[in-house]
């Protein structure tokens, strides 16, 4: 078993062992499912697919659900002081990192996946005639965008967990990284360059959700998230490594 | 064997240690010892791959720290001062993801964890879970953890910190068995119960070397004296520094 795997397993065993594992993925299959009622009923009528719906009431969650499962990866280690002795092992930094990411990543799936039922399972029960708008393929692209979605946040979540021993302040810093600034800085760019409004969507990441749920599949929207991943990825290693010979 | 050259470190512009040189061989349990702040955690830390060195270089069977960093920590094993454990799992469930995660074969993992839990007497506490341990225990599974993957070299800081006198010497007789296959450096400051089993001392005085002795080569009451001679006043001859 490489260091990966280990890493990996001992982190899964930790989620779904603990209350802090599925605390939060209760909660975000509640709001998501209450999001999804809410915004079907609001759409009644209009135009929006039911996987559309699916994703555009998902999708915002997720970065919330990522942060806090990723803030306590690196950042407990860090406070327990268990960092020094998982650094001493004879494994490379981004072994670990990626055990752990792919941990979170995980669990952030399953959450995604479960909130699935309310849309595939209880809508069609409640609703028989709503039964024959429910498109399995168009499901299964929504679903790839909101898991590569989740890859990202799951990034720059185990990213900014390194930087932290306090764990809150963790997933504080991958919330404001994951929406908080980047919002932030293209309100401010509207306000310099009103005209972009136009030519860009207010939120691209739920255009994404928007355009992969009505088959509008774009590689390099794929590419985009995938590169920024590894980069987050990429710099956690580097960050790990630094920690390592400078504390 | 380990071999430590000119390893020089500084805190910024703080030099914590100079000019350090110094060997340990198989079968030698080598104590480290100086007043806090000596430069006692800095040089474990430092040989341990967790800080790295201004200069000089640290060597373990021919392989240097900073050239083949992976193979050399897979040479160690190294226990820190604060000694954390994951307090969610049992003893044989932290040693065996311990084993596993430093790269330990499946089919030897079963073997070694039985192996050091008979070692340090952690028998019967195999299934506890390590939050219900007392200090001397936890240090007890952090010693157990650091001796599973049979290492070249251990680092021990302060392995006696907060034990008692039964339990110290249960450590002691441990870390002489086991001096046979790894050379032993430990920090500390029980200077008397060090000089009963360790066979030489490496006196630390404001991150230089100022004393080097055998213990065979001296009475104990006379090593004691000049080794606590050398902790006050940072060299042999006496007098303010």
């Amino acid at each position: 078993m490489s260091a990966l795997q280990v890493t990996w397993l001992r982190e899964v065993r930790t989620f779904r062992s603990s209350f802090a594992g599925y605390l939060p993925i209760v909660l975000f299959l509640a709001v998501a499912g209450w999001t999804f009622v809410m915004t079907l009923h609001k759409s009644d009528g209009g135009v929006l697919q039911i996987q559309t719906i699916w994703g555009i009431a998902v999708s915002p969650w997720v970065p919330l659900l990522c942060s806090v499962l990723t803030m306590r990866l690196f950042a407990e280690e860090r406070a327990t002081g268990m960092i020094d002795l998982l650094l001493s092992v004879p494994a490379r930094e981004r072994e670990l990192v990626f055990g752990k990411y792919l941990a979170a990543l995980t669990m952030t799936v399953i959450g995604v996946t479960a909130s699935l039922v309310t849309p595939l399972v209880l809508l069609p029960w409640f609703a028989p005639a709503l039964k024959s708008a429910l498109h399995p393929v168009a499901f299964a692209m929504t679903w790839l965008i909101l898991v590569l979605q989740s890859s990202l946040w799951c990034a720059v979540g185990t990213m900014v967990s390194v930087f932290f021993r306090n764990q809150t302040l963790a997933a504080v810093g991958s919330i404001l990284l994951c929406g908080g600034i980047p919002l932030a800085f293209f309100a401010v760019v509207l306000v310099w360059m009103p005209e972009l409004r136009l030519n860009s969507a207010w939120m691209p990441l739920i255009t994404n959700v928007y355009d992969f749920s009505t088959g509008l599949v774009s590689t390099f929207v794929l590419s985009i998230y995938v590169v920024l991943t590894g980069l987050c990825l990429f710099v956690c290693s580097k960050v790990l490594a630094m920690l390592r010979l400078g504390s | 064997m380990l071999e430590v050259k000119d390893i020089t470190f500084s805190y910024g512009a703080h030099e914590a240690l100079g000019n350090i040189t110094f060997d340990v061989a198989p079968g030698e349990i080598l104590a480290v010892v100086g007043a806090n702040g000596a430069g006692k955690t800095t040089l474990m830390r430092l040989l341990a791959c967790l800080l790295m060195q201004d200069s000089g270089n640290a060597v373990i069977d021919d392989v240097d720290s900073l050239t083949r960093p992976i193979a050399y920590r897979s040479r160690i094993g190294f226990l820190s001062e604060k000694c954390p454990l994951y307090d969610e799992m049992t003893v044989e469930e932290y040693l065996t993801y311990r084993l596993k995660i430093k790269g330990e074969r499946q089919l030897r993992v079963r073997r070694r964890v039985d192996e050091v839990l008979a070692l340090c007497r952690l028998d019967e506490h195999r299934k506890t879970e390590i939050r219900l341990l007392s200090y001397g225990y936890r240090k007890r599974v952090g010693l157990a953890d650091v001796l599973t993957t049979h290492p070249s070299v251990l680092l021990l800081d302060d392995p006696l910190a907060g034990m008692d006198l039964p339990q110290r010497k249960q450590v002691a007789e441990v870390l002489t068995s086991v001096s046979g296959r790894s050379s032993v450096l430990l920090a500390g400051h029980e200077i008397q119960f060090l000089l009963e089993w360790c066979t030489r001392f490496l006196v630390l005085h404001r991150g230089r070397i100022v004393g080097m002795h055998r213990v065979r080569d001296y009475e104990k009451d006379v090593l004691m004296k000049k080794i606590e001679h050398q902790l006050t006043y940072g060299k042999e001859d006496g007098g303010a520094p």
